[in-house]
């Protein structure tokens, strides 16, 4: 077992994750510096949730290793990725998923009661962080009641309310509109940025990629250096999902990560992009 | 066809469920043919009596299959099927089909069970156990069975179409918080129809109608008048009116006064799912506090209960303790999707555990002492 990169909070070598027989992850490392925002890119089906649901301890790669802070998470038991999850992590869905029974505040200091923490004290910082993702107003409404835009802010305020070390953000605009998109993507990079919070941001999207501080792309579960879409100016919609992606090594990738191993996954890449030409 | 195999791929569990069912309408459409056994033996007054005692299993099992084809996922709608046109007008056919035909088959081995003790299929242990009981020598009436077998399977798909019709045009798939449940309102009325049974079972005990004043009551310990059951009746209705209501206060103290994570959920998930638990959970308590009064009316020095009346009971106590379950089992297939959210969240799962607990003790603790309260009165007139 080798000892992974220090300047690494994150760091997966090698991940080979099969669902029920069909891989969706086949040999991917990668690592992720402290205080950086990455964003895992690449269309839809490549793998992004697989591999964010592997770097969070949700889901045990069969084969790799993932390190969180020099520590195994590939090793744990259930239990201890559970407590590293709701200690370290925070995670925001596609979809709000908040609890319809509590009001909005009450669903961002929920994250602190399950700490341990007590009402008193979750109430407060919960407002603080509505007022700061401009939604104080609704604090009292019910998910119900909320604009999905609003809904999705509270997901984000909910994850960044006990500022974990790491925050995953599977394709967290998805739901969203295109003004309400760039919005909640810039609070949550603002805050994740004046806090020293480190984002893995999955997104389709190679607009919102851009506001990363690096990209990794993933393409039918192995990671690529660059893809190049057919046509970069068209809607981000159908184009990626279409699958006409053409990869090639010879395009400039932004900064190719220290725990990335130039080796068998590069190897691995070129065999996926001669296959999707 | 469709719904034969969707009902061929089923969940275990599911099949147990729908098995449960037959076995209800099973030991329904027994008591039934027993009670037609018994008006050919004795063709009176009495038998009509007796098909009357037969509507309180008939009721229980048909409230059990209506629970369970609301929690069959077959009947769900589906994003799936609602795309090919399958949307909850069908599956509301397919419901009730379902439903049809898991209590036809409890009504089928009721006949052979039926029709084995009286003799007239022959070849396995048992044989006319009980041919004089169940009036062997006398041809059976063919219509007459068939009809009787036919109310329970046709009774209980007519009211699970009718409970699972189509409430708004909300299609599967679609993931929008709904919007929280209004406080049940059937509290008032509950405690008044409750405070107004036991009043009618006392005064009417203080009247004193003498032995065989009044209706008889089964296996044979007659003689209380009209007035004592429909006090039970009004307070059994006051029982399940009110349970909603009592839930929601339940819910509503356990979030009180700065509540934690385990609190603060437990309250309002008991208070948003007041009206499927709590109504059950009413019935549960007022076949609980007449199971209570009649084991005291039946220790007196009276006749003993008969197989079938206990058979009755049991039905009776059964479906409204499985209905309860099954409406448990309803409310958490309805929070799956915010279970695996607060999962993702790292929300320890002993943590969920705890509140679902902290909800049933709850609830324990106030129905069980009101369950017993209410026995208590309702078998005091009883007991003199």
């Amino acid at each position: 077992m080798v000892a992974p990169p220090d300047n690494d909070v994150l760091w997966a070598r090698a991940l080979h994750v099969t669902h029920n027989g069909s891989p969706a992850l086949t040999g991917v490392s990668l690592g992720v510096r402290e205080g950086e925002i990455l964003a895992v890119s690449g269309p839809r089906g490549s793998g992004k949730t697989t591999l964010l649901r592997c770097l969070s301890g949700q889901l045990l790669p069969q084969q790799g290793e993932v390190w969180f802070n020099s520590s195994p998470v590939h090793t744990m038991g259930p239990l201890v990725r559970e407590r590293l999850r709701r200690d370290r992590f925070g995670w925001i869905d596609p979809e709000p998923h908040l609890v319809p029974e509590l009001t909005a505040w009450e669903n961002v200091a929920l994250p602190l009661m399950l700490r341990g923490g007590s009402h008193r004290s979750a109430k407060p910082a919960a407002q603080e962080w509505l007022e700061r993702l401009d939604i104080g107003g609704c604090a009292r409404k019910r998910p119900h009641a909320l604009l999905q835009a609003e809904r999705q802010r509270v997901a984000v305020a909910r994850a960044l309310v006990t500022t974990p070390s790491v925050i995953f953000a599977d394709e967290p605009t998805a739901p969203l509109h295109r003004a309400d998109r760039a919005h909640v993507l810039r609070t949550l990079t603002t805050a994740a940025r004046s806090h020293g919070i480190t984002v893995v941001l999955a997104t389709h999207d190679p607009e919102l990629a851009a506001l990363a501080d690096r990209a990794v792309t993933l393409l039918d579960g192995r990671r690529v250096k660059t893809v190049h879409l057919p046509d970069t100016d068209a809607p981000p919609g159908p184009g990626p999902a279409a699958g006409a992606a053409r990869a090639s090594e010879a395009g400039t990738a932004p900064g190719a990560g220290p725990g990335a191993g130039p080796g068998p996954s590069d190897a691995e890449g070129r065999a996926a992009c001669s296959l999707s030409v | 066809m469709l719904a034969l195999r969707l009902a061929r791929g089923a969940h275990p569990l599911v099949q147990l469920r729908r098995l449960l069912v037959a076995a209800a309408a099973a030991g329904t459409g027994f008591l039934l043919l027993c009670t037609l056994a018994y008006a050919m033996e004795h063709p009176g007054a009495g038998s009509v009596l007796r098909l009357a005692w037969c509507v309180a299993p008939i009721a229980a099992t048909v409230y059990f299959a209506v629970a369970v084809a609301r929690t069959d996922p077959g009947t769900r709608p589906r994003a799936g099927l609602s795309a090919v046109g399958l949307g909850p007008a069908r599956l509301r056919v397919l419901a009730a089909i379902s439903t049809a035909v898991a209590c036809a088959l409890g009504s089928m081995v009721a006949l052979l069970v039926f029709l084995h003790l009286r003799g007239d299929l022959s070849g396995l242990p048992f044989d006319g156990a009980a041919a004089e009981l169940l009036a062997a020598e006398r041809p059976l009436p063919l219509a007459a069975a068939l009809t009787l077998l036919t109310v329970v399977p046709l009774a209980a798909s007519a009211t699970s179409a009718a409970a699972l019709r189509p409430r708004s045009a909300k299609a599967g798939g679609v993931e929008e918080p709904a919007a929280p449940a209004p406080a049940p309102s059937g509290l008032p009325w509950g405690v008044a129809l409750l405070a107004a049974g036991l009043a009618v079972e006392t005064y009417a005990s203080g009247r004193g109608g003498g032995p065989g004043g009044g209706l008889p009551m089964p296996g044979g310990a007659d003689g209380n008048p009209a007035g004592i059951l429909a006090g039970w009746a009004l307070t059994a209705l006051g029982l399940a009116l009110a349970g909603p209501g009592l839930t929601y206060l339940c819910g509503r103290v356990l979030q009180a006064a700065r509540p934690g994570a385990v609190r603060l959920l437990a309250g309002r998930v008991l208070q948003e799912e007041a009206r499927r638990i709590g109504r059950p959970l009413g019935v549960v308590c007022a076949v609980a506090s007449g199971a209570y009064a009649s084991a005291v009316l039946y220790a007196g020095p009276r006749p003993g209960v008969g197989p079938l009346t206990t058979l009755g009971a049991l039905l009776v106590a059964g479906c409204a303790v499985l209905t309860l379950a099954t409406a448990a089992v309803e409310a958490r297939q309805s929070r799956a999707d915010t279970t695996a959210a607060l999962l993702r969240l790292g929300a320890p799962a002993t943590m969920l555990r705890g509140s679902a607990a902290l909800r049933a003790g709850a609830l324990t603790t106030v129905f069980a002492p009101l369950t017993w309260l209410v026995a208590e009165l309702a078998a005091l007139p009883l007991g003199r």
